[in-house]
């Protein structure tokens, strides 16, 4: 373990690569600082630039976009109320109301030392965690592989939708695309209708960027009014207050360690994510409270508990993607892509076969999260800049990245045309209030989900096998429970708006 | 993230609909949406039922898929069933009309997607700098405020975004962007 920690330390600390992780860490907070743009959306960005560097250093790079992007949402989310990622809902709840109350630059300084404890916290998990479980992983045959996959799905499904059908039925159009091409087993093409453009099937990098990052491009420029007024977003005169800040952080550490432990566990779940776990970590937080009331006037323990609980989900998501090779969320698929771009086969045997390159990218963690907090503190006014860009620059030049991304990954026009499709179903989707995240993690999970199916029934054709082996049937039962428990709720809260509560 | 807004919903009653009428053309819409799913999943469900299978591999390449548009058809039929007693006739009558007002009053969305739809379809001719240019340059002209600075803006960031991100990706990433057929 140390000598792989040491290699893989060896190579984060070259000039290179640190340089590049900055400017990483520099493009996922201005990426995730303008409203409505997500930290997957940077790491999309980020991927096609990745691919001429060694696969650490690649990794690496999109590691410091993952930290930097989790904890830019929080400039738009503190200062204007304005979540500039879902998963920095919950920060608007109080650090809105604290710079409204004319504490902007303490709100600020809460998010982003609560953000970098959070962070580390998850690494610290992360590193401990990850070896173990990725010993018990290769263990697992394709049988509890596929049982994996079931629960993960209804994971998504029960936590992610507004609208419990909708939410399912997101997840089973992500699977269906992931049924368009060679079939992952024999080769064979299927649903390609002899159309040239579908017949290699639809990479899911161009599904990612077309489902996520056009539709929410255009849905950007719906009201034409705000689009044309030129506002800007920027607050002058702004007292940061930071080392203060950081010991009132410092002096609640139960509920900093609360939270980055909600934000592990739910980030290390398959399909939750940050954007669940700043919620749930304020709630949390607000029912441990002597003084829930005040929760939602601005105060400290609100910003702490939500920022923390996002944070930390980048260390938990982590935790699937090594020791599993089940990405925790769509921006965990695509550290995922990059890995596979550069040969690397990600699986339970991941830390086994490149046990340098996993403790490097823990390194890379470590480092992504200091270089952070040095660029927020430094520059959190120059930040301030950025949200001044105006939409009617931000929307073409960003769906020009998209382009240039999508293209620069297999070097295909017919990509492109297939971007275009897929961003104008997104936005209808998303117009029809579709939610949009089970959908790209169908399309992720379906190839492996379909893969281990056939894997097991080659194996032995017997089904009873499934619910056999113990792993697979706990893993089945908790899948079974997943969807009870997301009706249950869905009922209670139909009935509750029913009954005018 | 934007939270999705379906036709007449999110407050705005373009036309002056009555509220309660614009939030059912939503509804409207999201049963059309059910409808072609539960078809196109129908249809893809015996479609996969072709697909050969070969020895030793027991399922086949057409049975997950199989699964996957059965599973979404049954899905689509329950949300269609639900969907049916929201909705009313009066709802089913006015729906045109709502989603007329709903595209009018996103008529930058529906031009944007335009453009990028021509964009798309003239960069493998024009090429990536020339194509992009243009792209950029009428989608900022159509978005932007009316001012000669704006203006001058957008042309500098058309000429940045065009030609010096083909220049960035050629020579340092050594990735060669559509060259076009002129």
């Amino acid at each position: 373990m140390l000598d792989s920690l040491l290699l893989g330390a060896g190579q984060i600390f070259s000039l290179t690569t640190l340089t590049f992780m900055l400017l990483g860490s520099i493009a996922g907070i201005v990426a995730a600082a303008i409203p409505g743009f997500t930290v997957t959306m940077a790491i999309i960005l980020t991927l096609p630039l990745t691919f001429s560097m060694p696969p650490l250093q690649g990794i690496a790079v999109m590691l410091s976009v993952y930290v930097g992007g989790y904890t830019g949402g929080l400039i738009s989310a503190a200062l204007l109320g304005i979540p500039g990622t879902p998963s920095s809902v919950a920060t608007t709840f109080d650090a809105f109301p604290m710079a409204r109350a004319g504490q902007p630059g303490r709100a600020r300084s809460l998010v982003i030392w609560a953000a970098f404890f959070g962070t580390v916290s998850s690494t610290v998990v992360l590193i401990v965690a990850a070896p173990p479980l990725a010993i018990i992983a290769v263990k697992l045959g394709p049988w509890e592989y596929f049982s994996l996959i079931v629960f993960a799905l209804t994971i998504i499904a029960s936590l992610v939708a507004k609208s419990l059908l909708r939410g399912l039925m997101a997840g089973a159009i992500g699977l269906a695309i992931s049924t368009v091409g060679p079939d992952p087993m024999m080769g064979r093409p299927r649903f390609d209708f002899g159309v040239e453009m579908l017949a290699p099937g639809l990479p899911f990098l161009v599904v990612l960027i077309g489902i996520f990052a056009i539709s929410q491009l255009v849905s950007e420029v719906e009201d034409a009014r705000a689009v044309r007024s030129g506002t800007s977003l920027a607050t002058k005169d702004i007292d940061f207050q930071t080392w203060a800040v950081m010991r009132e952080i410092l002096m609640r550490p139960v509920n900093l360690v609360r939270s980055s432990i909600v934000g592990v566990l739910i980030g290390a779940l398959p399909g939750a994510g940050g954007s669940i776990a700043n919620l749930l970590a304020y709630d949390q937080a607000k029912r441990a409270s002597k003084t829930p009331e005040k929760f939602g006037t601005g105060i400290a323990d609100g910003v702490v508990a939500s920022e923390a609980g996002n944070s930390a989900t980048a260390g938990g998501g982590l935790i699937p993607m090594i020791a599993l090779g089940i990405p925790g969320s769509a921006v965990d698929a695509i550290l995922m892509a990059s890995l596979m771009v550069h040969g690397v086969s990600v699986g339970p045997r991941l830390i086994l076969d490149h046990a340098d390159l996993v403790y490097g990218m823990f390194v890379a963690m470590i480092v992504s999260s200091l270089m952070m907090l040095v660029v927020c503190l430094a520059s959190m006014r120059l930040f301030l800049r950025v949200t001044e860009i105006p939409k009617w620059v931000i929307v073409p030049v960003v769906i020009v990245c998209c382009v240039v991304g999508s293209f620069a990954l297999n070097n295909r026009v017919t990509d492109l045309y297939l971007l275009g499709f897929i961003g104008v179903a997104g936005y209808a989707l998303r117009a029809l209030d579709y939610p949009l995240a089970p959908l790209v993690l169908g399309v992720i999970l379906g190839p492996i989900a379909e893969t281990n199916l056939r894997r097991a029934l080659m194996t032995d054709a017997d089904w009873t096998v499934f619910l056999t082996r113990p792993v697979s049937l706990l893993l089945l039962v908790a899948a079974v429970l997943s969807i009870g428990w997301a009706i249950w709720k869905h009922r209670k809260s139909t009935l509750r708006k029913e009954a005018g509560v | 993230m934007t939270p999705g807004v379906t036709p007449g919903e999110g407050g705005d009653t373009p036309g002056g609909l009555p509220g309660i009428e614009v939030m059912e053309a939503g509804e409207v819409a999201r049963l059309l949406s059910y409808v072609a799913i539960l078809a196109g999943s129908a249809y893809l469900f015996f479609d996969a039922r072709a697909l050969p299978t070969s020895r030793g591999d027991v399922l086949g390449a057409g049975a997950f898929p199989q699964l996957v548009f059965a599973t979404l058809a049954l899905l689509a039929a329950a949300a269609l069933a639900a969907s049916l007693r929201k909705v009313s006739r009066q709802a089913l009558r006015g729906f045109g009309a709502a989603t007329v007002q709903w595209l009018r009053h996103r008529y930058l969305v529906v031009c944007v997607l335009g453009l990028f739809g021509l964009y798309l379809a003239v960069l493998p001719i024009l090429g990536f700098s020339l194509a992009t240019f243009g792209f950029l340059l009428v989608t900022q002209l159509l978005l932007l405020p009316r001012s000669a600075k704006a203006i001058a803006a957008a042309v500098v960031i058309a000429l940045l975004f065009s030609f010096g991100l083909n220049a960035l990706f050629d020579t340092v990433f050594n990735v060669f962007l559509p060259r076009g057929g002129i």
